[in-house]
């Protein structure tokens, strides 16, 4: 039987126009892209068709637009511009932002959350009198809640700050433009809207601070060196080009509803659980919930054996014991972060595959709850 | 529907049977299984908790049975270390530990194997209680 993939919000399908893409890319006749013969420019060729898709989707200049080796890389060029300088960012951020900041800010502020992983305006008010940068990301991929990223622009233009944000999560899913959010940067990558891994965006407004994080040859007008990744670049200006044509966005919001659906009945129907992402400003795909007494990993390994894939906290944490550091700064304790489970559903997601998660799941959790330590109720 | 028998886990085979489907363990209210002692080791809030509950004649053990919260590798083991008790005198019972366990479960993963096998200080403690009540 065909496995039920809901865990789209670690890694997505390829898109098939993608692949074809890609594979014609492979087939074409390409040079290095920085080369002057007729091979070198069929590649510059392509990738820069590339970024003007990828500039098109985010509503960015085509000059503004870096190609990375994905989110990670985009990131860590951020934190390497303002190295030395006071950067400000949020407890819920992806390690690819913490762990950059931590390692080159001159001072670190890391800001706490509520409930649902927002900060606080008034805190970014604050901050943003004497801060270098802000980095908050547009939507957390635990959680999959949405920041209200302009407001905290407005803070930070009072006193010209500088404003990053990490939208992996949510390009392709919700509206994302960079001129109407007001941001100076913001990163993303190619496997999370259908594109190839290994490929990634950095936006940076004309004008605003730059400093390399690779040094070497001119690619990238001379600001990321090394020889361009043409089939990912291509894979990437691909998967861009299907969100913009296709309306992607729209076609997220169907999937709000069937997430709905399945909280609706996870809550109805499975004892003793409880929802950790907001019914308001949440991504159309991500769901994740709590269920007292059972552990994560149990109920992910369960759900395997079933044929359903799901993940514990975030998909990086594999091999990591600890809490969700997510889980834990949205104010939860740690028994409730270590059992908790994220759903993260697709464009491909049906309502067969709701049934059959509703079909295994109040079981699975009424088991580990049967024989678990904890009284639930308690 | 079935998928256990692809390949592609973390834990040994031995590991996902005893996940999948563990043995003595105890269902609902503890207080409905009668019991010589109990002892319990571990906290929720660090992800692992298990508790042991023995019936002794004749300082033999003579059932084990056992509650756990905690990942897989965490039941699996404490399953694992309820076959290993049963049948046992207490000093043998005594005797088992993290190693014997996980060789029994043909190997875990070396993040798991501090926070995960811990039974043994469970049944140990029950052994303990049970000694002191008698």
């Amino acid at each position: 039987m065909r496995r039920v993939y809901l865990d789209n919000a670690a890694t997505e399908k390829m898109l098939p126009c993608v692949k074809q893409a890609m594979l014609d890319a492979m087939d074409a006749e390409l040079g290095n892209a920085a080369a002057l013969h007729y091979e070198g420019w069929n590649a510059k060729k392509l990738i820069e068709e590339a970024r003007v898709r990828v500039a098109r989707l985010i509503n960015a200049e085509s000059e503004e637009i870096i190609f990375t080796s994905g989110g990670t890389e985009a990131n860590n060029t951020v934190m390497e511009i303002f190295r030395g300088k006071r950067i400000v960012t949020s407890s819920v951020e992806h390690p690819s932002v913490l762990e950059a900041a931590r390692a080159r800010a001159g001072e670190l502020v890391v800001l706490p959350v509520d409930r649902w992983g927002r900060v606080d305006t008034v805190d970014i008010e604050k901050e943003a009198k004497i801060a270098d940068l802000v980095s908050v990301m547009l939507a957390n991929n635990e959680l999959g809640t949405i920041e209200p990223i302009k407001e905290y622009v407005k803070c930070c233009k009072k006193y010209n700050t500088y404003v990053h944000t990490d939208a992996t999560q949510a390009v392709g899913k919700i509206k994302v433009d960079v001129k109407e959010l007001g941001v100076d940067y913001l990163s993303f990558s190619a496997h999370k809207i259908g594109g190839p891994i290994g490929a990634g965006v950095l936006y940076v407004k004309n004008g605003v601070p730059y400093r390399n994080l690779m040094y070497g040859g001119k690619q990238e007008e001379g600001r990321r060196a090394g020889t361009s990744n043409i089939l990912g670049i291509v894979g990437l200006g691909a998967a861009a080009r299907w969100c913009w044509e296709e309306w992607s966005c729209r076609k997220w919001a169907e999937v709000t509803k069937l997430k709905n659906e399945l909280k609706r009945r996870i809550l109805a129907e499975v004892p003793y659980s409880s929802c950790n992402s907001p019914d308001e400003g949440c991504l159309p795909g991500i769901l994740n919930m709590s269920f007292q007494a059972a552990e994560g990993e149990s109920i992910q390994l369960y759900l395997d054996a079933e044929g359903i894939c799901v993940s514990t906290g975030s998909a990086c944490a594999a091999g990591d014991i600890k809490p969700s550091h997510v889980m834990m700064a949205a104010r939860h304790d740690a028994e409730v972060a270590h059992s908790s489970i994220r759903l993260s559903l697709g464009l491909d997601t049906t309502k067969e595959d709701i049934e059959r998660v509703m079909a295994v799941l109040p079981g699975i959790i009424r088991k580990l709850q049967g024989m678990s330590t904890i009284k639930v109720g308690a | 529907m079935d998928n256990t028998d692809r390949e592609g886990w973390v834990y040994s085979e031995v590991v996902k049977e005893h996940f999948l489907n563990p043995l003595n363990f105890l269902m609902g209210d503890e207080n409905k299984y009668e019991h010589d002692a109990e002892g319990i080791v571990g906290n929720p809030i660090c992800g692992d908790q298990m508790k042991m509950f023995i019936r002794v004649e004749n300082d033999k053990i003579v059932d084990v049975k056992w509650k756990t919260y905690g990942c897989a590798s965490a039941i699996a083991s404490t399953s694992a270390l309820s076959e290993l008790a049963k049948g046992k005198t207490l000093d043998e019972a005594l005797k088992i530990g993290p190693e014997e366990i996980a060789e029994f479960l043909g190997g875990l993963p070396q993040h798991k194997f501090h926070c995960s096998v811990l039974g043994h200080e469970a049944l140990a403690e029950a052994v303990k209680n049970y000694r002191k009540k008698s």
